[in-house]
């Protein structure tokens, strides 16, 4: 092999191995691009999974508010009917104590 | 092997090494990145849920409390309307005293020996209404001298004043009254009666 020959083999390694180092810096800009995406979706994806749940939370509180309310309205309308019958019931004696009264 | 495709093999094997520690290099950089937004979203989404829950358990609580808030009103409602109903009756049925003589005529001797005593002077004028003044005046009088240990002189207005019962008690000049007129007395006993009437009619 002739001196000249050697050198072009060296030069040819040399350049193979500068192209090999500027495709991984390729690589690298490339993951690094890739990884805000990555990011944005897997952020995404997780808010608006939350999103989801807690519009279910606030769904299920209101109907269970609404329910308890309910039942609660329920339970308190017939106290309020004994309570009007009851005093209605001693309308005629309160009457008849105030007049006294009024008039002593 | 040549020295020369030693050396060129060295000079691609370094190139190798470096070119993968560059890659190694960006993708721990990706997992440390992804993993830090991870913690950060994670923890955004996290809240999220706890909001949802505080405003859920406050979106409950305000339906229940309203519940109970228009209860207490409805309630309030029912209660005043009895306590009306009872105070107009009692109004009505007191007024109706006027009604049987004797008993009306005790009723307005002793508002006026009250007022008289209240009032504290030797001579007083009584005023009563027109109807009152025709039917009781020298009657009331008479039940007075009766009733008063040391009774002074009491004569009748001779203006009938615009009441539906019960009696006002003047000095001469008319400048220091006592009201006793029906309508004084229950205006005055308002607040008394309605606390009793809610005493009967609801135990409060």
């Amino acid at each position: 092999m002739s001196g000249l020959e050697t050198i072009k083999i060296i030069v040819d390694a040399e350049k193979e191995a500068s192209r090999m180092l500027e495709e991984a810096q390729r690589k690298a800009t490339e993951i690094r691009k890739q990884i805000d995406i990555t990011i944005e979706n897997k952020r995404s994806e997780a808010l608006s999974s939350a999103k989801q749940k807690a519009s279910e939370i606030t769904e299920r509180a209101e109907n269970e508010g609404k329910s308890e309310a309910e039942k609660f309205e329920r339970e308190s309308s017939g106290k309020l009917h004994e309570l009007v019958t009851n005093a209605s019931s001693k309308k005629e004696s309160a009457v008849k104590k105030l007049v006294e009264l009024v008039l002593s | 092997m040549s020295e020369t495709a030693k050396f060129t093999e060295d000079i691609l094997s370094i190139a190798r090494e470096k070119a993968q520690s560059i890659i190694s290099k960006a993708e721990e950089d990706a997992d440390r990145i992804l993993n830090e937004a991870k913690s950060n979203f994670l923890r955004e989404a996290s809240e999220l849920i706890k909001n949802a829950e505080t405003e859920g358990e406050a979106i409950r609580r305000r339906q229940v409390s309203e519940a109970r808030h228009a209860l207490k009103l409805r309630e309030q409602g029912e209660k005043n309307k009895i306590l009306n109903e009872v105070l107009d009756q009692t109004r009505k049925r007191a007024s109706e005293i006027t009604v049987d003589e004797n008993r009306y005529l005790q009723y307005l001797t002793k508002l006026s020996v009250d007022g008289i005593q209240e009032i504290g002077l030797e001579n007083v004028v009584l005023h009563l209404n027109a109807g009152d003044a025709k039917r009781f005046g020298e009657k009331l009088n008479r039940e007075i001298s009766r009733q008063m240990q040391k009774p002074g002189k009491v004569d009748l207005a001779r203006e009938p004043i615009e009441t539906a019962g019960g009696v006002i008690i003047s000095n001469n000049d008319d400048t220091i009254r006592i009201v006793n007129t029906f309508e004084q007395r229950y205006e005055a006993l308002e607040a008394r009666l309605l606390i009793e009437a809610g005493k009967l009619l609801f135990n409060e």
